[in-house]
């Protein structure tokens, strides 16, 4: 009897449920339908005055998100009356969330603009969950922006089509205390034989976070024949990539038990990392932002003898964006947030260490003269290297189907050290 | 009519229960029957339609899934059983010795007010290797440098998780048990001290098994909790094995949609497991439980 | 017997010890500017960590007014929901009871999460993402328990007597409830208040599945920065956490209650 009616309440329950799902997905959500009307800019800006832009991403750099909470916040209000409004949710949430509205067929979502690039912005393409193109919208894109650029126009290898705008642009760089360290390694086999001599002062943050991936990917570059072994493909064929990385697989089993905990286990995150490095128990850390360092300097958070270094066959740089979902409720201030974000003032207040320190997105010979002055008067403080020299070894991105494929692999292979 | 066949007891007693229960039923069952359902690969909204054990299948198959069921169980047993142990020998503690001070009353109850997250940012500030006590041992020269400090954090040992859970949960079983031994004390206590018996046997005999209901329902829920909890590993475990819902949780945020049923399938052994061991607990259980009644 | 009692005078202080040295490390790092490797103390001391939470780019006011507009909301509704329900389990005998006491129960076994990611689609369905509303009615069932069971566990203890004796004095329903029944809730409300609150005020995993972010309680703010690893930031904002909640618990248990009243009624 209990059990009876236990079953009907649950089945009722289901049934309710389910049918409130699948009746859903029946509607075809209202942003595939319009299509990109155009408007004038002015229309844009007219519209978009008075209303919040929802701004999502990866919120964890207390000095970026105060650069937006202020600056920009601020400038979007004076300049164009809009409000500004940072969440602070990274590419694995919210397209999650993007990609649960879109089959539950939510035409109306709440992320407006995005910060985004590299795998993710193949994902994001590839389910459809951007709305655009947008780019050719934008009076700055138009403006200043070198659009055929190989790192504009594709975002790890995947034609951007317009469905993004590029916002800045970042450069792998290592870092160490000139205190002491006299040389640090600077290439693959430089690093094993330090890492061999100094047991568990190195570690690198654990796939699939970003900078741990693209450290795996410097050594693959160095051990397994160069960015130009890995063309753009379609589908990755994962045997074929195990094979190929077997020189991969080697390094890091020669080098596991030197690392910190003996490999056991690394870092979950870059910043879990950069404390490693601020607590003295690793001697190398890793960075995406050039000019890290040397606000961490300025901050007190590290010693002012830090400095930050290349390999000598270059690191990796590319672009990170922004983009607009497929159901954002406010298309039009999200354009003009973009736009702002894309101006020479924010680009150079944002290439400020003190602010961010991320490398600007546009082209400088397009600049007028006055912001090219400021940008060559800007101190990028002392750990940060020159931008010659940071240019000079400057190495491309593979395409964005390959890392997943190595995440994966990498797991397998070095972390559960299973054939 | 209805009343014919249906006790007044009986109509009252849904009628009462009916708003809470519709919110349960609802919004918690509901869940969980959802996941069960996308667990089986029905996830109609992306155009699976058809029931598959594969999902189940894969996950068993996968050697991550025992490893993982091993950390996940390694972590709440350990510290469901200390946190057990101290918070009942605590609340004996108070109702034995404590003279009335509300303000060390009130502190006892502090841990609980701390959220997870904020306790596991004090213990990492004083346990981990950069903590204040490595730091401690370095100036007073006991060890060379903080790297030599045992590793408790990202670790498989997961001691430093363990020791987050013991420092929140043993003020919760102190709490429930203590307003239960109190009770006893309160009407057991006089009757016993005028039979003349020892403290010891007092407390072998009348106070601890009539706590024993709620000794179990604290553990027990203690331990569901640290079974199923999601913020601290994922924050504080070690890169491999990964507990079961950390793992699930990593699968669920994938970007790759087919992926969504193996979290639910995950899902679906943490609870049950965790269901499983806490209906055998109650069943072992049983004979002390018996007395309350 | 003085063994006996420095013994006690022993345990007390490695209580307090345990309870509240770490809340002096996190008051310590939170004033700290520079602290090197191996030193014991900061180097220097500073206010960066306070002056960006007090700032307004930090939300840390709002995340205030979120988490106790929220977790006040939930512990009131749940309060309402689980006397009656309480009632019912503590004193009417009907068939279906055994069911019902485990379905109650199942919050409190079953994994949040499990739920949480299953009901996530629904609630993106009908609107209830990103919502207030949505964030309330995914942490009511997982406090529901705790008061229901409460609430049986007083009205067994009290039994039906009282509000018959009113009865028979012809006093009208609500004020049974009112005069008879109420007085020996309190107790039971105050401990269900206090735990169902706390409940929901440090609930991290449901906030941030159905809350999208948007939501932004407490532990949603801390979660990047104990994560990214400012310490100094995460350190205060933790202090600031704690205080709302044990402001909370002081509010209820010294404030509302009387002094002399018991308030210690964890019934689970």
């Amino acid at each position: 009897m209990k059990i009876m009616r236990l079953g009907i309440i649950i089945s009722l329950i289901i049934g309710l449920l389910l049918t409130g799902c699948s009746n859903s997905s029946n509607k075809t959500s209202a942003g595939n339908i319009t299509n990109p009307i155009e408007k004038s800019w002015e229309t844009i800006l007219d519209e978009a005055k008075g209303t919040t832009v929802s701004f999502y991403g990866w919120g964890g750099d207390e000095l970026t998100n105060s650069w937006i909470d202020n600056y920009v916040a601020q400038n979007m209000q004076e300049l164009y009356g809009i409000k500004v409004n940072r969440v602070p949710m990274g590419p694995d949430e919210y397209l999650n969330k993007l990609l649960g509205e879109k089959q539950a067929g939510k035409a109306k979502g709440t992320i407006d603009l995005l910060w985004i690039n590299g795998e993710n912005f193949r994902t994001a393409r590839q389910a459809d969950l951007l709305w655009g193109p947008f780019a050719e919208d934008l009076p700055n894109f138009q403006k200043y922006v070198d659009q055929d650029a190989l790192d504009i126009a594709y975002d790890f290898g995947y034609p951007v089509e317009g469905y993004e705008v590029p916002w800045g642009k970042a450069q792998f760089v290592f870092a160490y205390d000139s205190a002491k360290i006299q040389n640090p390694p600077k290439s693959s086999a430089e690093l094993l034989a330090w890492v061999k001599e100094n047991p568990g002062r190195f570690t690198y943050p654990e796939l699939p976070d970003f900078t741990g991936s693209v450290f795996v990917r410097h050594l693959m570059y160095e051990l397994c024949g160069g960015y130009e072994s890995f063309p753009y493909t379609e589908e990755v064929d994962k045997t074929a990539m195990e094979t190929q990385l077997e020189p991969l697989w080697d390094y890091f089993t020669d080098m596991k038990s030197y690392l910190w905990r003996e490999g056991t286990t690394y870092p979950a995150t870059i910043s879990a990392l950069h404390q490693l490095f601020q607590d003295g128990e690793v001697d190398i850390t890793m960075t995406y932002i050039p000019a890290l360092m040397s606000s961490m300097i300025e901050q007190g958070l590290v010693p002012d003898t830090v400095r930050t270094y290349v390999w000598d066959k270059g690191t990796i740089g590319n672009t990170h964006f922004l983009a607009i979902p497929f159901n954002a409720p406010n298309r039009e201030a999200a354009k003009v947030l973009a736009d702002f974000l894309l101006s020479p003032a924010a680009q150079l207040s944002k290439y400020e260490p003190v602010n961010w320190g991320d490398l600007i997105a546009l082209d400088v010979s397009k600049l007028e003269s006055e912001s090219v002055a400021k940008l060559e008067s800007m101190d990028q403080g002392v750990a940060t290297l020159s931008s010659e020299e940071l240019q000079s070894h400057s190495l491309p991105e593979i395409a964005s189907g390959y890392i997943p494929v190595i995440e994966e692999l990498w797991k397998k292979r070095v972390v559960q050290n299973a054939k | 009519m209805l009343s014919k066949f249906v006790s007044r007891d009986t109509l009252k007693g849904y009628l009462y229960l009916a708003p809470a229960l519709a919110v349960i039923l609802f919004f918690f069952l509901g869940g969980f029957l959802i996941a069960f359902v996308q667990s089986l690969g029905y996830f109609p909204v992306i155009g699976m339609e058809e029931f598959t054990l594969k999902y189940y299948k894969e996950v068993f198959q996968n050697p991550e899934f025992l490893e993982s069921l091993q950390y996940t169980l390694h972590i709440s047993f350990i510290s469901t059983a200390i946190a057990t142990v101290f918070g009942t020998a605590l609340a004996y503690f108070f109702l034995k010795t404590t003279p009335h001070n509300p303000l060390f009353h009130f502190i006892h109850k502090v841990p609980i007010a701390v959220p997870h997250l904020v306790a596991a940012l004090m213990i990492v500030f004083i346990l981990s290797q950069g903590g204040i006590i490595s730091r401690l041992f370095v100036k007073v020269g006991w060890i060379t440098e903080t790297a030599d400090f045992p590793a408790i954090f990202y670790t498989q040992n997961a001691i430093g998780i363990i020791l987050i859970y013991i420092w929140k949960e043993v003020p919760f079983v102190t709490l429930m048990v203590y307003t239960v031994m109190k009770n006893i004390h309160t009407k057991l206590g006089e009757a016993a001290a005028t039979l003349k018996a020892s403290q010891l046997q007092v407390f072998c005999h009348v106070i601890l098994p009539l706590s024993m209901p709620s000794i179990v329902s604290a553990s027990a829920i203690i331990f569901a909790f640290s079974f199923g909890a999601f913020e601290i590993p994922f924050l504080l475990g070690a890169t491999y094995p990964k507990t079961l819902p950390v793992w699930a949780y990593l699968n669920f945020i994938s970007v790759d949609l087919s992926a969504r049923p193996l979290a639910m399938v995950i899902n679906m052994l943490v609870s049950l497991v965790c269901t499983v061991l806490i209906f055998i607990y109650y069943l072992s259980m049983r004979k002390y439980l018996r007395k309350w009644s | 017997m003085k063994n006996l009692k420095t013994l006690r005078a022993i345990i007390n202080l490695m209580i307090l010890m345990v309870i509240v040295v770490p809340f002096l490390v996190l008051v310590v790092w939170s004033f700290s500017q520079g602290w090197p490797t191996n030193a014991l103390f900061p180097k220097e001391w500073g206010l960066r960590g306070w002056s960006y939470l007090f700032s307004p780019e930090s939300k840390m006011l709002s995340s205030i007014a979120t988490s106790t507009l929220i977790s006040l909301t939930v512990t009131v509704l749940a309060i309402l929901l689980s006397i009656p329900a309480g009632k019912a389990l503590g004193v009417y005998e009907f068939k279906g009871k055994k069911v019902v006491e485990i379905i109650v129960l199942a919050p409190l076994i079953i994994p949040t999460i499990t739920v949480g990611m299953g009901i996530q689609i629904v609630f993106i369905r009908y609107g209830l993402t990103d919502t207030l509303l949505g964030v309330i009615l995914v942490h009511l069932p997982i406090v529901l328990p705790y008061g229901i069971r409460i609430f049986a566990s007083s009205y067994k203890a009290m039994g039906i007597k009282w509000e018959e004796q009113a009865q028979v004095l012809k006093a009208k329903p609500w004020q049974r409830f009112w005069y008879a029944t109420l007085p020996f809730l309190y107790p039971g409300i105050i401990s269900a208040g206090v735990l169902m609150f706390n409940v929901s005020f440090s609930q991290y995993f449901l906030t941030y599945l159905i809350g999208g972010g948007k939501i932004l309680t407490l532990p949603i703010l801390l979660f990047p920065f104990v994560n990214s690893g400012d310490r100094v930031i995460a350190s205060g904002l933790g202090l600031v956490i704690v205080a709302v909640s044990v402001a909370f618990m002081v509010i209820v248990e010294k404030i509302i209650s009387s002094p002399e009243q018991e308030t210690n009624f964890y019934y689970l």
